[in-house]
């Protein structure tokens, strides 16, 4: 099996750890990632996406060639992205005005889209192509973890265009990915909330952002969690740099370590604290880390 | 018959110069026409005439006994018959002392009937500053609902080709919604900031056009999807709210940040783009130092460099391509 892996701007330009622990979950996996050279930002959807439709879809749909050119579906793990080019596929393929529109574009660079490709996202890859049950095998020693799974809001939903296999109000693929590894996934009030990032409201407003992280952050903290998990390089950083944004702000003491689920199943394989580049991040990981792996 | 009409119209017109009725008549639909501007107003000086015209009948009547009588008086006179000039007097005094009698009756019926008038004017007037009354106390009310302005909305306030463009680009839906308000008892964002989503769907609906683009609220939807999730007519929302931006992104209405995201993209290819501490980072992991998108391909770059020319992109945002900044 191969697959065109999306990198897109947050994982691998902030926490690369991320992407190593891809890289090597796939190697153990014995499913070739192919990368997209020369893919750009997605681009982001509250941004582009609310300010030009036209150019959002025009440099979303040139990343689609990149993995047409390929011959492969596209891998993301950052809902932002998988909301963008899911989103750019969808309405291309469905709707030939569009297509031709965006082409016209396309052809000034070369390009053109086909519409030969899916864009999958790594835990829907995780749970529907690979299994729970290989998964399981490669877990070398489970983790002690209590943990809070935020979502995010741009892997299920909108459900009537995504096909991810879910009930959007109350899921659960995250948390079975997550009890895999042994991790504990704890529930807590308003968990299906968005964490504050998206749709340009970090970038323009950032006390109303932290406002929402606080709620998510007083709620994961009443339910006594050792950690975050999430899909989203995005809500990663709202995470873990927003914490402190949030202490800052409301004079509190978070220190929830945050995890992406690559990042999760990177130690459970037994990749350290440092290559997973726990290290860079805002929050200290190290007593998590600690009590996952039972030191 | 038409003899019997003829005659009863001089009377009555003799009638009228004698005791003023007519003046009196005048003067009520004079009162009436000073507020005859209300159509319930005008109805009451409809019934005030029909009540006067009542009145008239009986009046006709006993002119037309006086008529006779006077005529006979003069006959009588000429043949100068004293005991008969006696009677003629008794007569004349008793047929005077009715018609007195008569020009009281009609003369109160008239008071009457102008009081009664003015009453209905005056409670009309009344009826009236009541109504603007309860208008104002609206007026406050609608701080809850669509209409927080002082004025009304009329259609010169909309604006359909705004509407139209919705539409236009696929969103018919918005045409669905039935304002239940699902949507904002949904919103993560309606909790915290004035960002009320009931209100912007129906605005984009009515084609209110500049108070929704000029709005700082529009920008507090974080794109959660909770409300389109929850729609019970499957409205597309976020799609609505997006449409709304990219109408009020290209009327001028945009956030420097949001600009300077763009600047990143057109400069580097990412939104968020790399740095050294990263870099050193993804050596130090045994990842490649720089990753193989855009950063490492300049020739990628330059095509997306090249879309935002061709779509406009960077002229939306005022970009200056010597300083690789914004204009101004």
């Amino acid at each position: 099996m191969e697959i065109a892996y999306f990198l897109g701007c947050i994982m691998n330009n902030r926490y690369p750890g991320v992407e190593k622990a891809t890289r090597k979950l796939f190697e153990a996996l014995d499913i070739k990632l192919i990368d997209m050279e020369g893919a750009s930002c997605c681009p982001a959807p509250g941004v582009f996406g609310s300010f030009d439709e036209e150019t959002w879809a025009t440099i979303a749909a040139r990343n689609l060639t990149l993995a047409e050119d390929i011959g492969a579906d596209i891998m993301t793990e950052c809902n932002g992205c998988f909301g963008s080019l899911f989103e750019c596929n969808h309405m291309l393929k469905e709707s030939e005005e569009k297509k031709a529109e965006i082409n016209a574009n396309l052809a000034e660079i070369g390009r053109e889209y086909k519409g030969t490709i899916d864009v999958k996202h790594f835990a829907q890859i995780l749970r529907d192509d690979v299994g729970f049950e290989k998964l399981a095998s490669l877990i070398e020693k489970p983790l002690d973890l209590n943990v809070a799974v935020h979502y995010g809001c741009h892997f299920l939903k909108p459900t009537k265009t995504i096909g991810i296999e879910e009930n959007a109000e109350n899921p659960s693929i995250l948390d079975d990915l997550v009890e895999i590894t042994g991790a504990k996934s704890v529930d807590y009030k308003d968990k299906m909330m968005c964490c504050g990032a998206g749709g340009g409201l970090r970038s323009r407003d950032l006390d109303v952002t932290t406002s929402f992280t606080k709620e998510k952050l007083d709620h994961m903290t009443e339910a006594g969690v050792d950690a975050i998990v999430n899909v989203c390089p995005f809500c990663h950083l709202q995470f873990d740099q927003g914490q402190i944004e949030v202490n800052e702000r409301y004079g509190t003491d978070f220190a929830l370590p945050v995890f992406h689920l690559a990042q999760l199943y990177g130690l459970a394989m037994g990749l350290s604290a440092e290559e997973l580049t726990f290290d860079a991040q805002r929050i200290d990981a190290t007593p998590a880390i600690k009590k996952a792996l039972g030191e | 018959m038409i003899i019997r009409g003829v005659f009863s119209m001089s009377i009555i017109n003799r009638l009228k110069s004698l005791f003023k009725g007519d003046n009196e008549e005048i003067d009520i639909n004079a009162d009436v026409s000073n507020t005859s501007d209300d159509v319930q107003v005008t109805s009451s000086k409809t019934e005030s005439e029909t009540v006067v015209t009542e009145a008239e009948p009986v009046v006709e009547a006993e002119e037309a006994t006086v008529e006779e009588s006077e005529d006979s008086v003069e006959d009588l006179a000429s043949e100068d018959i004293k005991p008969e000039e006696e009677k003629v007097e008794t007569i004349k005094e008793e047929i005077h002392e009715k018609v007195e009698a008569k020009k009281e009756e009609i003369h109160e019926k008239v008071e009457t009937v102008k009081e009664e008038i003015h009453e209905k004017v005056e409670a009309k007037k009344d009826a009236k500053e009541a109504d603007e009354d309860s208008n104002n106390n609206d007026k406050e009310r609608d701080k809850m609902t669509l209409l927080t302005d002082k004025e009304l909305l009329t259609d010169a306030n909309r604006d359909p080709d705004f509407t139209a463009e919705f539409i236009d680009s696929g969103i018919e839906t918005v045409k669905h919604c039935f304002q239940c308000g699902t949507c904002s008892g949904s919103c993560p964002s309606g909790r915290r900031t004035p960002y009320k989503v009931r209100q912007i769907v129906r605005k984009c609906l009515l084609g209110l056009k500049e108070e929704v683009i000029t709005d700082d609220a529009l920008w507090m939807c974080t794109t959660c999807y909770t409300c389109q999730e929850r729609c019970l007519r499957s409205v597309k929302i976020v799609e609505i709210i997006k449409k709304a931006r990219n109408i009020a992104a290209h009327a001028g209405y945009m956030a420097k940040p949001h600009k300077m995201t763009g600047v990143f993209v057109m400069n580097t290819g990412h939104g968020v783009p790399i740095n050294d501490a990263t870099k050193a980072l993804r050596a130090k992991i045994g990842l490649p130092e720089i990753p193989p998108t855009t950063h490492a391909f300049p020739e990628a770059l330059e095509e997306v460099q090249k879309i935002c020319k061709i779509t406009g992109f960077d002229e939306l945002i005022g970009y200056d391509e010597a300083t690789g900044g914004l204009k101004e």
